[in-house]
């Protein structure tokens, strides 16, 4: 079993990367464009809403209390969430164990925009409605954490559950996240 | 509230005027010389009656066209073949005015039907009304503009009154009606051809004590069925008080051809109350004040758009406003906050379209449900209207609320039962035929009417409303008395949403410079089937209790748009379906209450020491928790699941559905895990359980970046947004606010969240292309032991 710690500090000068992470995703392909900086500066606009707060996952535990689910301070049971997927018909179970965490951010921001300029001309060229979703500067994380394991079953107290653990993260720490994820839909709908 | 008044008001006169009618066939009690001779001022001439009087049928003619209210009867409303008991004291005073003290026992008018010239087989059902009067009514020489006219006092006590609606042998009426109303110094005058009716006071108090229902032809205005003789069900009991004044304008000549009524008022509402009663549990409307103004209200009998004949009431405009400073919810007096709404009915075109404020009454409710029963073919147009919403002294204002449409709407009380092929219910049933409408808000307003309009109306998402939609409705909502105990209302409901355009996110449409396309995420082609069956709406000691028995639904999304809602571009069709058993939700007055955010502690010290932000969110805001289980599929409409088609064939009409690709989600499910109750079949009542406690509260924004804004104002990455009046936008950016510039910070929606849940499943996920069939590609999700906290803020960007 091994155990990543991660604690970085990373800047996305555009929105490249985020946007090829989605267009991977999604059926939908986008078209990416680079933003400068005065465009993703900005939280006025025409609407929209500005959204900050904090997540955790499973701080004091689960509703579930049998032999495999408990209470956090119960060392011999586990207390954090359970995802299991099975990719094959009758195979074993993929699964993500012990979910737990805390996120934080300040200033996600949701709102819909026309671009029809900037971009060093391109704006105009492209000239469409884009769904903009402001990045928050810092997404905090407090002690996430998570096992990645394999399993026999897809319930823990399912007859003839095994399971075996391969490697633990714990994340903690902030991860700056900066500019605008323009989503809009291109393609055959 | 013009019409409640002068019904209030016209109580007594009524009472004048039965004795006076043709119609009347009465006992009277014979009078002799002593008792003529009193009318100077001292003894005055008491008459005393029973009476029963029958109208085959009473009509009312507008250029020759007619309404017909068949079956009238005045007689006693515990017997139908008994009289009435009145006694009736008559005095001239000294001061030449007349008095009228009358006394009214077990009286019932009523109507069996009211139909239309062009339809005599469809009526609009029957009426009636019981009660006990003992009043007084005095008359004096002289009105408000003239020595012409008549002032008038009146003072009356209703008791034992029912007011019901029956048709095809059902009834709902409100049982138990007692009321004391005070009117003095009404005022009655002829101005020029306009006579001019002024009730400067109208004040009272009132008590329903339940709203019954009957599906037994066999009951009439009874309080207990007459068959097993236990209590009808009630959807509750009604109490309260006004302080009204009024005045009304009646000229005459309608909208259509020459002859008809006309009516301008206005009602202001110096105060009022209203006290909805559950099984002793209230949701009460208190400190109610407003006014409202009728401008050029039409009466006809004329045709509707379609040529149907109709009793026809069209308006010009219908303005006013109303405070409401507390709405208190549950059995421990708890208050949600406070509601302020002006609005203004006028015409308005949208999208082309010419839409007016009318009603058009026609006979006959729903083509199944029998003969009677009451069809409004109706058209709306509401032009403009602010709701506000102030909790612990923040307030958040939805302002340009617009919203227009025609259709018909059926009201008709029916019973459980299928008739002519459909399927009806115990209640009272509204239908929806070929309903097209919609409504859109232009955004928010943060702190005061005048403060500069905002984004942010998609917060309302979370109460499940679009900040936009166009519709056209089809369906059924059926109202039955009694709730998951004792009083209450049962629901059972199909509805069909055609053409919908619903907005996710919506830009304003008026941004001060004249309408403009709407821009925003938008669900259209949008085809929302829906069904309810059993659900209970109850008032419980914490709160609103809502309780679904069987619920499922399909959400099908034909392309969702960004941009504009007719062109914008589109991510494809996505298919949301529903399949929920023994889901619940309870509404409850207070909000968070004291929050420790970005930290843990329970109290400031403990709080700010772990890193976290303490406040105090106060007494007032709205909780919400709610129950989703997930059932089991149990057939292809039966479901819990999730499709997302792109690449479909082009038709003539756009993209065809199910000729693309196909991501499904299939059988979407929670459960228990365990099988306790030991039936064979693991437990499915956990659910996913979500608390959500919301309030209206100062929230912290930070500048994302250095430099001016999109307004112009000047601030560093990090700097705070402070709310300042004095500055040109509303607004500066603060590095480090001071205690005073925290008390600034804007205005938003603070949510704190709990959401848990044992079980939550996908049987399979499978692409699905429209040659090569499905293929699975993930054989089983389950996701277990699973509990969310979250603290939120939003806050509507300027």
């Amino acid at each position: 079993m091994s155990k990543y710690r991660m604690n970085r500090q990373s800047r996305m000068a555009s929105l490249a990367l985020m946007g090829v992470l989605i267009s991977l995703v999604s059926p939908a392909r986008a078209d990416l464009n680079r933003l400068d900086d005065s465009t993703l500066s900005d939280i006025s606009g025409q609407g929209g809403i500005y959204l900050s707060g904090d997540i955790s996952i499973n701080e004091d535990g689960g509703p579930i209390q049998n032999t495999y689910f408990g209470s956090c301070s119960d060392a011999s049971k586990r207390c954090g969430a359970r995802l299991a997927y099975q990719l094959k018909e009758g195979g074993g179970w993929m699964v993500l164990d012990d979910i737990r965490g805390k996120f934080s951010f300040e200033g996600l921001t949701l709102r819909v925009r026309k671009i029809d300029s900037g971009f060093g001309g391109d704006g105009a060229l492209f000239n469409r409605d884009v769904l903009e979703i402001g990045l928050p500067n810092i997404v905090r994380y407090d002690s996430v954490t998570f096992k990645l394991a394999t399993s026999s079953t897809a319930r823990p107290t399912d007859p003839g559950f095994q399971q075996t653990d391969i490697f633990s993260v714990e994340m903690q720490g902030d991860v700056v996240l900066e500019g605008n994820l323009l989503v809009f839909p291109t393609g055959n709908p | 509230m013009t019409s409640s008044s002068s019904f209030l008001a016209k109580g007594p006169l009524l009472a004048l005027l039965v004795p006076l009618s043709p119609l009347v066939q009465a006992d009277l009690q014979s009078l002799d010389d002593s008792d003529m001779a009193g009318i100077s001022g001292q003894s005055g001439i008491t008459m005393e009656l029973d009476l029963a009087a029958t109208a085959n049928s009473i009509s009312y003619f507008d250029d020759g066209s007619g309404i017909h209210l068949d079956g009238f009867r005045i007689g006693a409303a515990s017997d139908p073949n008994a009289r009435a008991h009145q006694i009736y004291k008559i005095d001239i005073l000294a001061d030449a005015s007349l008095n009228l003290d009358f006394l009214v026992q077990d009286r019932r008018i009523e109507f069996t039907d009211v139909h239309l010239d062009d339809n005599p087989s469809a009526s609009m059902g029957g009426v009636f009304f019981d009660h006990d009067l003992d009043g007084n009514l005095r008359l004096s020489p002289g009105g408000a503009l003239s020595s012409a006219g008549y002032t008038y006092d009146v003072n009356y006590q209703m008791t034992n009154g029912r007011l019901g609606y029956r048709t095809n042998g059902n009834e709902v009426f409100l049982d138990g009606i007692s009321m004391d109303v005070s009117a003095p110094g009404m005022t009655l005058d002829v101005d020029g051809s306009t006579l001019v009716l002024a009730s400067p006071s109208v004040t009272g108090s009132y008590r329903v004590d339940a709203i019954r229902y009957s599906n037994n032809p066999l009951n009439h205005g009874v309080s207990r069925d007459v068959t097993s003789g236990e209590l009808l069900p009630s959807y509750g009991s009604l109490s309260g008080d006004f302080d009204l004044s009024s005045e009304t304008r009646i000229t005459a000549g309608g909208r259509f051809g020459d002859e008809g009524i006309r009516i301008d008022g206005s009602t202001t509402i110096n105060s009022a109350n209203f006290i909805y009663s559950d099984d002793g549990n209230s949701i009460a409307l208190l400190g109610m004040t407003g006014a409202s103004t009728i401008n050029n209200l039409r009466l006809d009998v004329a045709p509707d758009w379609q040529g149907r004949q109709s009793l026809a009431l069209t308006v010009d405009s219908i303005s006013g406003n109303l405070d409401i400073q507390q709405v208190q919810l549950g059995g421990n007096g708890k208050n949600l906050g406070q509601i302020n709404l002006d609005y203004l009915f006028a015409d308005q075109t949208i999208n082309g379209q010419a839409y007016t404020n009318a009603v058009y009454l026609q006979g006959g409710g729903n083509a199944d449900a029998g003969n009677q029963g009451l069809r409004l073919a109706a058209q709306w147009s509401l032009a403009n209207a602010n709701v506000a919403y102030t909790e612990d002294g923040n307030r958040v204002v939805f302002s340009g609320l617009q919203s227009w449409g025609q259709g018909d709407l059926t009201v008709d009380v029916t019973r459980n039962e299928v008739r002519n092929g459909t399927q009806f219910y115990d209640g009272l049933r509204i239908g929806f035929e070929g309903v097209k409408g919609g409504y859109r808000i232009n955004g928010l307003r943060v702190g005061d009417d005048d403060a500069p309009l905002q984004g942010g109306t998609e917060l309302l998402l979370a109460l499940g409303v679009f900040p936009s939609y166009d519709f056209e409705i089809d369906g059924q909502i059926t109202l039955g008395a009694g709730g998951a105990s004792g009083e209450g209302l049962t629901i059972n409901s199909d509805i069909q949403i055609t053409n919908g355009r619903a907005a996710l996110v919506a830009a304003p449409y008026d941004e001060g410079s004249g309408e403009v396309s709407q821009k925003g995420l938008w669900a259209t082609e949008l085809n929302y089937d829906s069904h309810v069956r059993d659900m209970t709406v109850d008032v419980t000691d914490d709160g609103l209790a809502i309780i679904k028995g069987e619920a499922w639904g399909t959400m099908d999304i034909g392309n969702l748009r960004v941009g504009d809602k007719t062109d914008g571009g589109s991510f494809g069709r996505f298919v949301v379906q529903n399949y929920e058993k023994g889901s619940s939700m309870t509404i409850s007055p207070g909000g968070a209450g004291n929050v420790c955010v970005g930290g843990s502690g329970a109290d400031a010290s403990s709080c700010a020491a772990s890193g976290g932000m303490w406040e105090m969110r106060g007494d007032e805001g709205v909780t919400v928790g709610l129950k989703q289980v997930f059932a089991r599929a149990v057939s292809d409409t039966k479901r819990n699941a999730f499709i997302w088609e792109t690449h479909r064939h082009q038709g003539a009409d756009g993209p065809e559905n199910g000729t693309g690709t196909q991501l499904v989600l299939n059988d979407i499910y929670t459960s228990d895990g365990e099988d306790l109750d030991g039936d064979g079949v693991e437990d499915n009542t956990f659910g996913i359980q979500t608390d959500l406690s919301v309030d209206i509260y100062r929230t912290k924004v930070v500048k994302k970046g250095d430099g001016a804004d999109a307004n112009g104002v000047v601030g560093n990455r990090g700097d705070e947004k402070i709310m300042d009046d004095s500055t040109a936008a509303g607004y500066r950016y603060v590095a480090s606010p001071t205690e005073t510039e925290k008390a600034d910070r804007p205005l938003g929606f603070a949510v704190q969240a709990h959401s848990r849940f044992k079980e939550l499943s996908v049987n399979n996920i499978d692409l699905v292309h429209p040659t090569g069939g499905a293929a699975t590609a993930i054989y089983g999700v389950k996701l277990q032991n699973m509990d969310i906290k979250a603290n939120l803020t939003a806050t509507p960007i300027q």
